[in-house]
């Protein structure tokens, strides 16, 4: 019957190994000791990733013009594609021209609902879509290229409400917790209570526990929830989601779900006020 | 060892955890966690008991806990433990039928899911999710383990 390892490594081996893990899981659990690594790999992942996508492009254009050479001989197909060539330059025009007004319709409800004009729009650059469907890191990636200063804690606006806070910059890239991150706390109120909602590690979703009785929520399903500005940290008064459910924890204790109004899946760009506006 | 052969190993271990990333976002609608990644580490663990060490399974750890996970150690720690686990028993392994093996393999499988969840995601641990992912994966071992040895049978004639 075998009781030892087949080959030649000693039992001592493996124990070190296991204390290693543990020890290296321990410290990064509790206290995030390898965070800026991960932020860094993650970082080199993405411009790995869009240096590549930029070589293919380069390199299909290329052959895709030899191609086109080969086919000036025969001028119905020239034709073709310079039909071809107008249609598609009016489409990246319209397309253009939807960008711009995207942005400016945004920076137009940023200013309205932020009262400041030093406002920073950055394109998303990556969600980290294996965890925001299924487990408790929500986070995204946003392209700073032009390296703007931003804080860490800020607060980051897309459609028409908060979505998260700033967490980190790696490389050229800002890292975002999301709401609906179970580490996020974030301070709510609505015209009945306040508290602070952390993240329900599902989309879109928040939570906060109360001490009150079911029967004083009947028919608070649906109502609006606002940021409560006692944290310091957002702006007061901001509408953030609605109540979708309430749960009842015991007799005298519930959970009140919320449901978030901006989904950061259908978003392309978001706002975060500069280091230079004024304090809140 | 070759160094080369390291490199394909680590290979097809990364090609496994993409994939997982790349199904699972779907798979779990239907309470489904696919461990791709760790069922073909435990595979070649399996297959190659004398080449793969515990050196091997710690740096393979490493490798894909910087590119795959969400905290340093959790791969590592898996690893070592299954990689132990399978040298202790690998002549006991020789004798079991594929049945038992993919019990065996589909088990640990669903200890690491649970573990995960336990250590990261507590809000998401479900039971439900286990038992189907363990049934999927009893299934899947067998596929596993058949293209895997054609594959190690193609590269690693040698070995």
């Amino acid at each position: 019957m075998a009781r030892s390892t087949p080959t030649y490594t000693p039992v001592r081996n493996y124990a070190f190994g296991f204390i290693l893990s543990v020890f290296l899981l321990f410290s990064d659990i509790s206290y995030g000791t390898f965070a800026p690594l991960r932020g860094l790999v993650q970082a080199s992942n993405l411009y790995a990733q869009m240096v590549s996508r930029s070589i293919f492009e380069n390199v299909s254009n290329l052959l895709y013009s030899f191609k086109q050479n080969r086919n000036l001989t025969q001028e119905n197909k020239d034709l073709k594609e310079q039909i071809h060539k107008i249609r598609t330059q009016e489409f990246i025009k319209s397309k253009e021209a939807e960008k711009s007004f995207e942005i400016i319709n945004f920076q137009k409800t940023l200013i309205s609902s932020l009262k400041s004009k030093d406002i920073n729009i950055f394109k998303i650059a990556s969600i980290d879509l294996r965890n925001y469907l299924c487990c408790s890191t929500h986070k995204i990636f946003l392209q700073n290229l032009n390296q703007v200063q931003v804080l860490e804690n800020t607060p980051v606006f897309a459609g028409s409400s908060y979505v998260g806070q700033t967490k980190s910059t790696y490389l050229n890239f800002i890292e975002v917790i999301l709401f609906s991150d179970t580490k996020h706390l974030l301070p709510i109120k609505s015209n009945f209570f306040y508290c602070d909602a952390r993240g329900k590690g599902k989309p879109m979703l928040i939570s906060c526990k109360l001490n009150k009785n079911i029967d004083d929520f009947q028919n608070k399903i649906s109502d609006a929830i606002f940021t409560s500005g006692l944290g310091g940290i957002f702006l007061k008064d901001i509408e953030i989601g609605n109540i979708s459910a309430i749960n009842s924890i015991s007799i005298n204790e519930i959970e009140v779900v919320i449901t978030l109004k901006t989904n950061p899946l259908e978003e392309n760009f978001f706002g975060i006020i500069g280091s230079e506006a004024d304090e809140i | 060892m070759k160094f080369s052969n390291h490199l394909i190993i680590l290979f097809t271990i990364m090609l496994g955890f993409a994939l997982d990333d790349f199904m699972n976002p779907v798979s779990i609608k239907l309470f489904v966690e696919l461990n791709f990644g760790f069922l073909i580490f435990a595979y070649w663990v399996f297959a190659l008991p004398e080449k793969i060490q515990s050196s091997a399974a710690l740096i393979y750890g490493l490798i894909i806990d910087l590119l795959f996970s969400n905290v340093i150690g959790f791969n590592m720690l898996f690893f070592i433990t299954t990689s132990y686990i399978i040298h202790l028993y690998v002549f006991r392994f020789r004798i079991f039928s594929y049945f038992q093996l993919s019990v065996f393999f589909s088990g640990s499988s669903t200890i690491y899911t649970a573990c995960k969840y336990l250590l990261l995601s507590p809000y998401n641990y479900s039971y439900i999710v286990l038992m189907v992912s363990f049934l999927i994966t009893l299934v899947l071992w067998v596929g596993i383990y058949f293209v895997m040895r054609a594959f190690r049978r193609s590269f690693f004639s040698n070995l």
